[in-house]
């Protein structure tokens, strides 16, 4: 790629050393990116930039600087690290920030893609993109608005720091964001559906999207011809593995982050019902004894997949609840520090320009042993909600809501018509809680989520097997 | 700087003589700053230098564009985009970019915020002032950005320009307990405007009358918005506004120009106002930005277009380019008649909510979605706060709370910060019969 010089990181570094700082780390980004935009089967825009530059963070007097810029020429190095340097001392911190405790790593590692992206010609792409939507159109079902967009991200990266790391990577990632609006009886129901993929072209055929997408329509014409609204009351809930997903990382993986946890976030993207002295913390039961919900970077392929984080710390998984209880937090170096722990390598950032803070990568609960037939049949009365529309949390992840888009009644374990916004919003202690059965197969959704400021959308798996919450007050 | 604006028409000039029908360049030259805090101790402080052209050309209805970075290769990638192009797929509602000439005015950015080396000392002042409002104890924490742009745009079509932008904002939460806690925001496109200490104070404040919050009851009331929740919602507003959102059905708006969808009160506008934080001399096809009125009385007047997509409306462009997807600059609400106060004298019983986030919809067509209010939330009677609540959700319907609006306040403040992705002019607005639900 043409848009990184490791000469000059490894020049910026040194000149940050030199400027007798606490650490110092400089961080290259090379990307390739490509955005492909159909809107009914007509592309509107295809969009291919070549994006790169690094940026130098340094701790000086237990303050922080990060200066970035896309120039690389030594002037343009002096003066970013100048800028992080003056920009830390002037932080006038009374509790100097610490990292924590951590050996330099040396590893190039790398995501293979099987079909190369950038051997698929740019005709090719659209060609096979407008082949998705002509099938979406050919299920006998109204479907005026289709919204396909297909994304390209080719990074690589080059990480150095002042305790000897040198880290060289390559990811390539693909991912689909589709809305969908389906229209019967004068009526519109939406879907927006992500696929995510770290590896090659061939992620289209491990996604089907076209198979999915026609599920899709049939599922929200039929919600808008057979769907009732729930009799609200008590009942079981029977999640599907999108909800089970997204559940997981709303109330799990968020409140688990250090920095939030420590109110570094606070103004922003919230705290965390978890905080030093509160009524949660390590060791705190949160959910069934069925409950562990883990995040690992290292699902071969996954959206969310590193080896590394970008502070050089070497990924694994993390047990955040373990069997219903609140067991490890995520960190990078800052929070690990001040906790008192080591990093588990949480540490991620979407680009040069941004700053490596505290996030999740493949959030989900372990499978039990239950089949999907066993879950259901003990099931007297309750929804199965094999998907969301609207969802939301509060900004300590503890008041949460998932409203259904896939659903339907279950009577005395035989699963019935649908049910139209069957809508569940309660505690995430009281969520997991109610968890009685788990299934034993697994499955992954693709999701961006959002933290930082300035924003970083990152990727992630979101996902989990099939559960049952027993006794929930459902609407 | 003349040369950059040479070397932006350079590249015009070179992806015309390869064959392409329509060519905008955009160069930016930006600095921005900005100081994290939090329990009220800076965080980390960032510079960002960042050199940018954009080029998106068209050929035979094909519409391709790129970002460069690497400026010796500029030319090469302007080749590679015109290869692209040709492979491309034409679209055929694609309707051209703006042609003729336009005088710009003159941009009135503010250079002192381009030169601004260490801002550390606008978050300590709103930091104290947030702290003087409570006895002990307040936990701050938030963001001050500090923003300088040269523009520099060259069309194939006609519109040449330079413009400077310029923007400075904080933005500080302040927590009297960990479950009380107040929100205030300060943005100004020059110096001389900014206040942070205002900031600091309403975060303080809020945070203080926030404490002690039980938790809030499932019904219908009579809610007050501060205008930091207002800003959130005219956001959503000038999301579904834009031409785009209305084709691909993500708006409560289409099919309804014409039609009442608001309250009377209710009159709405674009406008890239010097004061924003959004201010700006022309838009990404370089037509100059201008004022659109979206809704005029309560009547859907106009939507925000592009050229493409006014012709496809059989409408004019309204200066919000955006190639593909036409954008709100800076919304305002128009002033009602009422001083806060008054506004609040008109509550027996009812909510103030100061701040949300998490706005989420089941249907962008119908506009069901549920918000969950984040900092003071407050029971009114007779216009009086009578307690602190928590724990509550906002779930009702776009339309049907433009058509509730019932009072608007004269007092308007600028709004843009983290949850907010469009600037607004917002003021304290009632609104009638918002349906609020809770956790079970």
């Amino acid at each position: 790629m043409d848009t990184m010089d490791k000469d000059i990181l490894e020049y910026a570094l040194d000149h940050a050393l030199r400027n007798g700082v606490e650490y110092a780390e400089a961080r290259a980004h090379s990307v390739h990116q490509e955005q492909i935009v159909l809107r009914n089967g007509v592309l509107e825009a295809y969009i291919q930039s070549v994006d790169g530059g690094f940026n130098v963070r340094v701790l000086a007097d237990g303050g922080l600087g990060f200066a970035s810029t896309n120039r690389w020429t030594r002037e343009e190095a002096d003066a970013t690290v100048e800028a992080a340097c003056r920009l830390a001392r002037a932080s006038g911190r009374r509790e100097k920030i610490q990292f924590s405790e951590m050996k330099g790593n040396e590893a190039d590692w790398r995501v293979e893609e099987k079909e190369k992206v950038l051997d698929v010609d740019p005709e090719s792409k659209i060609g096979f993109l407008s082949g998705i939507d002509k099938e979406v159109t050919a299920q006998g079902v109204e479907v005026p608005s289709r919204m396909l967009q297909c994304f390209i991200d080719l990074t690589e990266k080059y990480f150095i720091n002042s305790e000897g790391s040198r880290i060289t990577s390559y990811v390539p990632k693909v991912a689909c964001f589709i809305i969908i609006s389906v229209k019967e009886e004068g009526k519109v129901e939406q879907a927006m559906r992500q696929f995510g993929y770290s590896g090659g072209w061939e992620a289209f055929d491990i996604w089907n999207v076209a198979d999915e997408l026609a599920h899709e329509t049939m599922v929200l014409q039929r919600v808008i011809k057979e769907g009732k609204p729930l009799q609200p009351g008590k009942m079981s809930l029977v999640c599907g593995t999108e909800v089970v997903g997204i559940a997981s990382h709303e109330s799990c993986g968020h409140p688990m982050e250090a920095d939030r946890i420590l109110g570094r976030e606070m103004s922003q993207a919230g705290r965390s019902f978890i905080y030093p002295g509160g009524p949660y913390w390590l060791g705190t039961r949160i959910g069934s004894d069925l409950v562990t919900i883990v995040d690992d970077p290292r699902v071969e392929h996954s959206y969310g997949f590193y080896e590394y984080d970008d502070e050089g710390v070497e990924a694994r998984p993390r047990y955040l609840y373990k069997d219903g209880i609140i067991n490890e937090f995520f960190h990078n170096r800052e929070t690990a520090a001040k906790l008192g722990v080591e990093s588990n390598g949480s540490a991620r950032a979407v680009n040069y320009d941004r700053e490596a803070i505290v996030r999740m990568a493949n959030t989900y609960l372990l499978p039990g042993d239950m089949s999907e037939e066993e879950l259901l049949e003990d099931v007297k009365h309750g929804v199965y909600m094999k998907s969301f529309t609207e969802w939301n949390i509060d900004d300590r992840r503890f008041n949460q809501r998932y409203v259904g888009r896939e659903a339907y009644l279950i009577e005395d374990g035989e699963v019935g018509s649908p049910v139209a916004k069957p809508t569940i919003e309660m505690t995430t202690k009281g969520f997991w809680s109610a968890v009685d059965g788990i299934t034993k197969d697994i499955r992954f959704d693709a999701a961006t989520c959002g933290k930082g400021d300035p924003m970083q959308g990152i990727p992630v798996y979101t996902g989990g097997p099939i559960i049952r919450l027993t006794g929930v007050h459902m609407k | 700087m003349t040369d950059l604006l040479e070397r932006t028409g350079a590249l015009v000039k070179k992806a015309k003589s390869l064959g392409a029908d329509e060519v905008i360049v955009k160069t930016t030259f930006g600095r921005r700053m900005q100081i994290r805090f939090s329990n009220n101790e800076v965080d980390i402080s960032k510079i960002w230098n960042n050199y940018l052209t954009d080029v998106a050309l068209t050929w035979n209805k094909r519409v391709v564009a790129t970002e460069i970075r690497n400026f010796e290769r500029a030319e090469e990638r302007v080749e590679d985009l015109f290869k692209l192009a040709k492979v491309s797929q034409p679209n055929p509602m694609y309707g051209g970019i703006a042609g003729g000439t336009f005088a710009y005015g003159k941009s009135k950015a503010d250079g002192k915020i381009s030169t601004l080396e260490e801002p550390t000392a606008y978050v300590e002042q709103a930091i104290e002032a947030a702290r003087a409002e409570v006895p002990t104890g307040l936990n701050t924490g938030g963001t001050l950005y500090a923003n300088y742009e040269d523009v520099y745009l060259v069309s194939s079509e006609g519109p040449t320009g330079r413009d400077a932008r310029s923007s400075i904002e904080l933005s500080i939460r302040a927590f009297s307990q960990k479950q009380a806690s107040g929100h205030g925001v300060e943005c100004s496109s020059s110096l001389k405007d900014f206040d942070p200490s205002r900031a600091g104070r309403k975060a303080g404040e809020i945070a203080w009358l926030a404490k002690d919050p039980v938790a809030g009851e499932e019904g219908t009331y009579d809610v007050i918005f501060d205008p930091l929740i207002t800003g959130s919602m005219l956001g959503t507003y000038a999301m579904m506004a834009s031409a785009f959102f209305v084709m691909i059905q993500m708006s409560v708006f289409g099919n309804k120009l014409g039609e009442k969808v608001a309250s009377e009160i209710v009159t709405l506008r674009d406008s890239p106002a010097s004061y924003s934080v959004a201010n700006r001399l022309f838009d990404d096809e370089g037509v100059p930005a201008r004022e659109t009125v979206i809704i005029d009385r309560g009547v859907l007047k106009s939507y925000l277009h592009n050229t493409s997509t006014a012709k496809i409306f059989k409408a004019e462009t309204s200066g919000n380019a955006g190639l593909v997807v036409p954008e709100a600059w800076n919304v305002e609400l128009d002033p009602g008649g009422l001083s806060r106060e008054e506004l609040f004298g008109e509550v027996r019983r009812g909510l103030y909510l100061t701040n949300t986030w998490y706005t989420r919809f089941q249907n962008y067509a119908v506009g069901d979605f549920s918000s969950i209010p984040r900092d003071g939330a407050f029971v009114l009677e007779n216009g009086e706060i009578k307690g602190s609540i928590k724990d509550i959700r906002i779930s009702d319907n776009v339309l049907r709370m433009l058509g509730g609006m019932a009072a608007i306040s004269r007092e308007r403040q600028h709004i843009h910060w983290w949850e907010s992705q469009y600037p607004t002019l917002s003021p304290y607005i009632l609104i009638k019969d918002v349906k609020i639900t809770r956790p079970k």
